[in-house]
This record gives C-alpha cells, sequence and structure tokens, in this order.
C-alpha cells in the first residue's frame, strides 16, 4: 500500500514540476514577444536609422539618447539578458559604425556588468556565456581573469576562454601558450587552429620562440603547424635544432614542418640522419624530399624506392619521387621500364593525380 | 520604384535591410526560406528586380535559388549576403552566377551601394 502512495505522489510531483517549468516557459515567451520587438524597434530608431551613423560621424563622438531604453524593465534580470542577447544578435548582423555604437549602446546600459558578474559564477557554463558575450561585445578582460581558465579542467571553459584571451587581449594574444601545463589535445589543436587563423586584427608572432623555449610538447607540435601556416621562413633555425630532439614523435613533426617550408638547405642533413632513424620520421624525410624537390636526392629517392623492405617507405619514396618529375622523369620511366610487380603497382598508384594518399 | 526580394531565415536581419533600404526607393518582400523563395517567385512570374539571398536556409539553400533563378529568360541579379566565410562556398556561389557577395556582418552602407550599383547596371 506504501508503495502504492509512494508512486503516486511522485507520479504527481513530476507531472506537477512539469507543468511549472513549462508554465514558466509560458510567461517567459509571452515576456519575451512582448518585449523583443519593443527592443527591436529601439535598436533600430537609435541605431540603424541615426543620422550621425549614416553621415559617417565616428561611433565614439555620437550622443546616445538612452530615454527610450530606460522604459524597458531593465531592473529585472530576464530583461537586461533579453536586451544584451538582441544587441549581440544585432552585432552578428552588422559591423562599421553601427557595430561600434551597438557597443557602446551595450557598455552605456551597463549590461556588462551582469556579464561580468557571471565571470565570477562557480557555474562553467555561465563563465563560458560570459567569455562569449564579451568576444560578441568586444569588450577587453584583464589577463588576470582569463589566463587561469585556460587551464581549466574543463574542456568547454578552456576552450571559450583560449578563444576570449586570442580575440581580447590586445598585447600578447599567445600568452597562454607559456602557462598551459597540460597537453594540447588534437581537437583542442583543431580549435584554437580555427580561431588563430580565422580571427582579424592579432598580431602573429614568430612561433619560433615557443618552438625553442616552451617544455610543452604538445605547445611545441602545435607552433610547428602554424609555423608552416603563416610560412614562417626565420623559424627555421629553431626547427631545425629540433631535428636533435631525443622525442622521435616531435622530431618527425619537425621534418615534416621543414618539409612543407620547402627548405633545400635541410635536405642533405636529413639524408645523412635517415638511416639512424625509426619508421616514421623516416618516412617524414621522404615526403619532405618530395616536397622540397630539389631534384638533388633523386638517386637517394630511387635506392629507397628499390631496395626498402618496408611497403610505406617505398610508397613514399614513390610519391616524392613523382612530386620530382620534372627532373626525375628519366629515372621514373626507368622504373616503369624495369620494376616488379608490386613496385609497379605502387609507383602508377603515386603517379594517379586522382589519388591524393 | 525597385522591386527586391530578401530571402533570409535569420529574424533580424529583415528588419535591418528593411531600415537600410528606403521604403519610398525599394519595395521589399522578405520570406523566410528557399521553400517560401520558389513559391513568391512563381507567384509573381519572377517579377523582382534584384534578390538579395542568404545560403544556409532550409528547405531550399541560395544555391538553389541561384540556380533556379540563373536559369530563366530574364535572370535576377542577385546578392548573397551570409556568414559562410568559407572561400569554397563564395566561389561556387560566383560559378553558379551571383552577382555579388557580402559577408555578414554586414556594412549597412555597403550593402545600399551594392544594391544601387547592381540595379543601376540592370536597368
Amino acid at each position: 500500500m506504501i508503495f502504492i502512495i509512494v508512486a503516486v505522489l511522485v507520479t504527481l510531483l513530476a507531472y506537477l514540476s512539469i507543468l511549472r517549468s513549462r508554465f514558466l516557459g509560458h510567461q517567459r515567451r509571452k515576456r519575451l514577444d512582448y518585449l523583443l520587438p519593443k527592443i527591436d524597434n529601439l535598436i533600430i530608431d537609435e541605431i540603424m536609422a541615426n543620422p550621425e551613423v549614416a553621415a559617417g560621424t565616428p561611433a565614439s563622438q555620437i550622443q546616445l539618447n538612452l530615454d527610450g531604453f530606460q522604459e524597458l524593465p531593465l531592473h529585472k534580470k530576464w530583461a537586461r539578458q533579453a536586451t544584451t542577447d538582441r544587441i549581440i544578435h544585432f552585432r552578428r548582423n552588422v559591423r562599421g559604425n553601427a557595430g561600434h555604437l551597438l557597443r557602446n549602446l551595450y557598455i552605456q546600459l551597463e549590461l556588462s556588468k551582469d556579464t561580468m558578474r557571471q565571470m565570477k559564477s562557480p557555474k562553467w557554463a555561465r563563465k563560458v556565456r560570459a567569455l562569449t558575450e564579451f568576444i560578441d561585445m568586444d569588450i577587453p578582460v584583464e589577463d588576470v581573469t582569463i589566463l587561469p581558465l585556460t587551464n581549466s579542467r574543463n574542456r568547454e571553459l578552456r576552450a571559450a576562454a583560449r578563444h576570449a584571451y586570442i580575440k581580447l587581449s590586445k598585447n600578447e594574444p599567445f600568452k597562454f601558450f607559456d602557462v598551459v601545463t597540460d597537453p594540447l589535445l588534437m581537437w583542442d589543436q583543431v580549435e584554437l587552429f580555427r580561431i588563430i587563423t580565422t580571427t582579424e586584427d592579432i598580431s602573429i608572432p614568430n612561433f619560433a620562440r615557443w618552438v625553442t623555449y616552451s617544455s610543452n610538447k604538445s605547445v611545441v607540435s602545435f607552433c610547428l603547424k602554424l609555423i608552416v601556416h603563416y610560412n614562417q621562413l626565420p623559424a627555421v633555425p629553431a626547427v631545425t635544432q629540433l631535428l636533435d630532439t631525443k622525442d622521435h614523435y616531435l622530431r618527425a613533426d619537425a621534418i615534416n614542418c621543414l618539409g612543407k617550408l620547402k627548405v633545400p638547405d635541410v635536405e642533405d642533413r636529413l639524408v645523412s640522419m635517415y638511416s639512424s632513424q625509426p619508421l616514421q620520421c623516416q618516412l617524414e624525410i621522404l615526403k619532405a624530399i618530395g616536397r622540397i624537390s630539389s631534384g638533388r636526392q633523386i638517386d637517394f629517392l630511387k635506392q629507397e624506392f628499390l631496395h626498402s623492405t618496408n611497403f610505406d617507405l617505398r610508397k613514399a619514396a614513390a610519391k616524392s619521387l613523382v612530386r620530382n618529375n620534372q627532373l626525375a622523369g628519366n629515372v621514373i620511366q626507368e622504373l616503369l621500364e624495369t620494376a616488379n610487380r608490386e613496385n609497379l603497382l605502387i609507383l602508377k598508384h603515386c603517379m594517379n593525380p586522382l589519388i591524393k594518399y | 520604384m525597385s522591386k527586391i526580394l530578401l530571402v533570409e531565415d535569420d529574424e533580424i536581419m529583415p528588419k535591418i535591410v528593411a531600415r537600410i533600404l528606403p521604403s519610398a526607393e525599394y519595395e521589399l518582400d522578405h520570406v523566410s526560406n528557399g521553400k517560401e523563395a520558389f513559391e513568391k517567385l512563381e507567384a509573381t512570374n519572377y517579377g523582382y528586380d534584384l534578390i538579395i539571398t542568404d545560403i544556409m536556409m532550409p528547405y531550399a539553400n541560395g544555391f538553389e535559388i541561384l540556380s533556379r533563378v540563373k536559369s530563366q529568360p530574364r535572370p535576377i541579379p542577385v546578392i548573397i549576403v551570409s556568414n559562410a566565410g568559407n572561400e569554397d562556398m563564395i566561389m561556387e556561389g560566383f560559378k553558379l552566377g551571383a552577382d555579388d557577395f557580402l559577408k555578414k556582418p554586414i556594412i549597412p552602407a555597403e550593402l545600399l551601394i551594392r544594391v544601387k550599383r547592381l540595379l543601376m547596371k540592370n536597368k
């Protein structure tokens, strides 16, 4: 009997809580349906239709008339949040003078104070939201506030903080590379790469700095990718020094970087170290020689293609020979005529322009 | 008065465009997805002077609108306004015959100038 009563009570409570949340949602929607058109009209009248914006007056010299906004129930938290969201939505659609004016409006309505309060919340989701708002509104935040979050254990918060740091730090947007203690996971690297390469107006440093001094191997590896992306040739000496590192994964990354930067000066060094390297580095060396395509190592590539016992090495050597096609045309022809069945298959595979790998 | 069709699923963008393009000079119709755009175009027998469209929308995207419009005997000029920064997407748009591309967030004055220029060119 007692179980039946408990079950009925729990079911009732569940229904009541569903009803309550639906009612609150309905109320929220009703309030927003009433308020949002008002906010939109005010923003359009004050910002979009502002004659001074059309006249090209700098946003810093335009005095905003906030009287209309004072009539909104901005003493209520939900109304302030709705206004913030709306301003951000507008800013995602317009930039230039109107965008700057939207930012001024956000500041003058003191909405940034709410965002700053959210930053101090113990809940990570609120912090992420606050960071996103700061990025959207381009509000600078002190390094001491964001930097500790770039090492947060929470993945979402860590990514948002790094994103915010790169976007908002005007002086040293990459300073957090100095303080990263945990390895940058592959997904973190993909996200960071996207953020760095798509953010406008950030000064790109010489990433050789971290290649030389960082003790975090994942940071070094990531910086090698950035060096390639930004074609930072002044970083070549630092990357070349990495060929002496004991970590063969890092060494392979360095070889990969040098190959992609097409540095012909390192070819001899790569060939001389080839025989003492693990498979991963040997593969990278063969690929690098193909990318550099100086034509000076064709004999070496031919030797590897003919005599290596490892399939992947033979394939990499063949690919690099094909990349050296202009200078290795005769060698490739000779190999096509004399190679055994498997090597011929590898060579034809590598010569097919439709096959990338 | 020039007739412009705005195809945009964002809630705020139509309000902004309506304010940028003065109603005394431009008659602006707004639809919020590709399917509605096709219905509108069929209903008016493609009677628009210009189409401003987003790329990523429900039912039919901007590219589908673009290819349909450009296959008509009297192709209507199309401006793509999108936050897609992907180079391939932009190139795809131009390959399909887009007359102009504006990346979101837009500069209001820039949109107005580009609309005016395209309308002048096609008069």
